[in-house]
């Protein structure tokens, strides 16, 4: 009666779901903190991004052939890696060396551990550490927003030491100026005050995509109701760098600035609600990823606060994802009748 | 009248699949095709496979007994009809593969039996000892008919070591498009209680629920009727969530308890018996009549008159397709049972069984694209797999594990607690057969251990 009759294993049915889904559902995640980039830092961010993208899928599509293997891009996750990689840039970074970023982030922080899935550490931020150790000063020079100063003039970390709280806009992001508060005993309490509203909206300098919070949570909460992403990693990250900022504050006010400040500023939301969530590098169970989130805001917070870098987002996301494959040993999941027995 | 009901009895994890039982659930339960000729399987439950007790060339009655087994775990089979025995002979079974069954040619065109039982209005099951009640089950090689096929007598005959007290009778059908044990709550409300009183008298359990799913008001309130106001039946309405009505999960939702990994039911004293089985029992019990026919659900969008018939087991699949009619689609699978833990079947002269529910017919859409082309990506750990699993494993490390041939590490993620409910492979995005892989597992340790054949 039938010739074509197929079998296969159960279930004959399935969720209309699959990774190019998943990872179009990342994309809106980030288009609010896209969209924000490019207000706040026009062309460049355009630019920046366009740029990470397609080198991104360029190396993919280049590692795919030199290995022979079947064409992936299809499934969208190196335009999440191109995306994320360039909202983590400063706007004025040249294009030239977003491009060798993105080379290295897919080329060695993915395809040579053996393409989507089998990578331990998160591709972005393997190509953003590799530019931030080679290209130390392009990867700290840092730009007004063109609604402050449609010119986007540059400012430098060196020249912070200002008194006009009203000029601090145009001089430094919001943690260099905390962190060379902490070196020169300045006050860090004024500028922190006067600073928060800008971190909130995203008109202060810094990467493009991690300036403004309302975007990155707007972003998030997608995420977070599409049920792409659980609220696990997102929660410990915020959670315990709350914490480790308000045992610092705690301390000595007079040094460090506030808890609240430290979450909206800096990497810190994009962190933890696209970068840290990445499946492929945190780990599966729940309790596993308490303790990955935990140890990123922690860490994060130790940098920040201790540390020599102004931001530590990048090292302890990596950090921990090295630790990701021990994590799962250590959480692994007892059935829901229990153990049995013998 | 429909009234609203919500069940909030559940268990942790679980899908929705698209229930998709309007297309059935409408067609009362109408005679199945009279067919010339059916092939009784000697093997239709979990135990011992039973031995012919017929010769070729032989007449057989209706009800006649043609296959036994002196083991204590086994259940006879019967001839469904009058007739001759053609041949015993090898047949193939969605299970076993081939497997040997007697071969039955009607002596004359018999319609089926459509046995419309009602029990009288003052039926009393303390008319029948628990004994006698054991014994007309084993001889009318009741089953359990929800899928699992483990002999009833053997389940329901009161062990010391695991006193029962607690019944409870699933009528969730939680599989996508199977309506038959709806129909049968619908339209034999009073056989299946019945039933459900006997067991209860034969297991000695004190309190017995009936667990339905809350998408199936019409069924809650018949059997509430039908119930009227018994004290030591209540019905339980349960979420409407797959697999509802998988025993473990069942147990976990109505009563709250877990049956220990690896262990059975009566280790909690709790015995779970199917709507379909219970009717069987009732019928079994009072009118002496063995399990020969059985209500099957045929659905799915290829099926030109999908709907629920009574069918003598032993009827082919093509048969039971030809007589609802299956549209020519291009790539059909064919399913015995839901499309969830259903068995694809190559072979149209597969025989229904005493476990065969349905038959789900699905077309290419319904199984979709990645699915039908087998295309499987690499897995990006997104954990839904972790989310859904009913029995909380990690369902990606064990397939993985297999996949990768470490059996050990297998069994470390607990590969022996999964219950092949297929949760995992339907949320996948990746569209990884994750059920298919620990069902070979399973398959692997078992030769392992030398349970099973090379």
């Amino acid at each position: 009666m039938h010739d074509n009759i197929t079998v296969s294993f159960a279930p004959h049915i399935s969720k209309p779901l699959s990774t190019r889904t998943v990872m179009i559902d990342v994309i809106m995640g980030l288009a609010p903190a896209m969209i924000a980039a490019g207000y706040y830092f026009r062309l460049r961010a355009f630019i920046l991004i366009a740029a990470c993208v397609i080198a991104s899928a360029v190396t993919e599509w280049v590692c795919n052939v030199v290995r022979k293997k079947p064409f992936s891009l299809g499934d969208f996750s190196v335009v999440v890696t191109g995306i994320i990689l360039a909202l983590s840039l400063p706007p004025m970074l040249p294009v030239w060396t977003a491009v060798i970023g993105s080379v290295v982030a897919v080329a060695i922080g993915k395809m040579a551990f053996g393409g989507l899935g089998s990578n331990t550490f998160n591709p972005a931020m393997v190509g953003r550490t590799f530019l931030a150790v080679s290209f130390g000063t392009l990867m700290t020079t840092w730009t007004v927003p063109a609604t402050i100063d449609p010119n986007m003039s540059k400012i430098s970390a060196e020249n912070i030491l200002i008194s006009d709280v009203s000029e601090f806009r145009t001089q430094a992001t919001p943690l260099a100026w905390s962190k060379m508060a902490i070196k020169n005993n300045l006050g860090a309490e004024t500028y922190a005050e006067a600073e928060f509203l800008g971190t909130v909206t995203g008109a202060v300098g810094g990467c493009l995509g991690e300036t403004s919070v309302i975007a990155l949570i707007f972003g998030g909460a997608y995420l977070l109701i599409r049920r792409t992403i659980s609220f696990h990693i997102p929660a410990a990250v915020l959670i315990s760098a709350v914490v480790f900022a308000a045992v610092g504050y705690w301390q000595d006010p007079m040094t460090y600035v506030q808890p609240l400040y430290h979450l909206t500023s800096g990497g810190m939301l994009l962190c933890a609600f696209f970068i840290a969530t990445d499946p492929v590098t945190a780990p599966l169970t729940r309790r596993g990823m308490w303790i990955f989130g935990i140890g990123v805001g922690g860490l994060t917070m130790l940098i920040r606060l201790l540390g020599g870098y102004p931001e530590g987002v990048m090292f302890s996301v990596l950090l921990m994802n090295a630790v990701t494959p021990l994590i799962d040993r250590l959480c692994k999941r007892v059935p829901a009748s229990g153990k049995p027995k013998s | 009248m429909v009234t609203e009901v919500q069940g909030n009895l559940s268990f942790r994890g679980g899908v929705h699949p698209p229930e998709k039982k309007e297309l059935a659930c409408d067609c009362a339960i109408e005679p199945g095709p009279a067919v010339k000729q059916v092939a009784v399987m000697l093997s239709q439950h979990i135990g011992a496979p039973c031995r012919a007790i017929v010769e070729k060339g032989a007449d057989v009655e209706a009800g006649q007994k043609v296959g036994d087994s002196d083991a204590f775990v086994s259940a006879p089979v019967h001839s469904p009809f009058a007739g001759k025995v053609k041949e015993i002979g090898l047949c193939s079974h969605a299970v076993l593969g081939r497997s040997p069954a007697v071969v039955i040619e009607a002596r004359a065109e018999t319609p089926p039996v459509q046995p419309l039982w009602e029990p009288d209005a003052d039926f009393d099951e303390s008319k029948w000892s628990p004994e006698a009640i054991c014994q007309a089950i084993r001889d009318a090689g009741i089953v359990g008919m929800g899928g699992a096929g483990f002999p009833t007598r053997v389940k329901i005959e009161p062990n010391r070591q695991m006193p029962k007290e607690t019944l409870i009778i699933n009528g969730c059908e939680c599989e996508p498009y199977i309506t038959c044990d709806y129909r049968m709550m619908l339209e034999r409300a009073n056989q299946i209680i019945a039933g459900v009183k006997l067991v209860k008298r034969a297991s000695g359990c004190s309190r017995a629920f009936f667990a339905i799913e809350d998408n199936k008001p019409a069924a809650i309130e018949a059997i509430s009727a039908a119930l009227g106001d018994n004290e030591l039946i209540k019905v339980a309405v349960v979420k409407t969530k797959y697999p509802q009505g998988g025993e473990r999960q069942l147990i976990n939702a109505v009563l709250k308890k877990h049956v220990p990994t690896g262990g059975i039911p009566p280790m909690i004293g709790v015995l779970v018996v199917n709507v379909a089985t219970a009717a069987a029992i009732a019928d079994a019990v009072v009118s002496g009549r063995a399990l020969t026919h059985r209500a099957v659900t045929v659905s799915g969008e290829a099926v030109a008159r999908p709907g629920n018939y009574y069918v003598a087991i032993g009827t082919s699949v093509g048969d039971l397709l030809e007589f609802c009619g299956v549209m020519k689609t291009q790539m059909p699978r064919i399913v015995m049972g839901g499309p969830m833990m259903g068995l694809a079947i190559a072979d149209m002269d597969t025989p229904i069984t005493k476990v065969s529910g349905a038959i789900t017919v699905l077309t290419n859409k319904q199984i979709g694209k990645a699915k039908s082309a087998g295309r499987q990506t690499a897995c990006i750990r997104c954990g839904r797999c972790l989310e859904v699993c009913p029995e909380n494993l990690n369902p990606t490390k064990i397939a993985h594990a297999v996949k990768g041939n470490l059996l050990d590490l297998a069994q470390s993620y607990y590969l022996s607690a999964c219950i092949e409910c297929g949760c995992c492979s339907y949320v996948c995005p990746a569209n990884i057969e994750i059920t298919g892989y620990i069902k070979t597992g399973k398959i692997f340790v078992a030769r392992q251990n030398k349970r099973m054949p090379q």
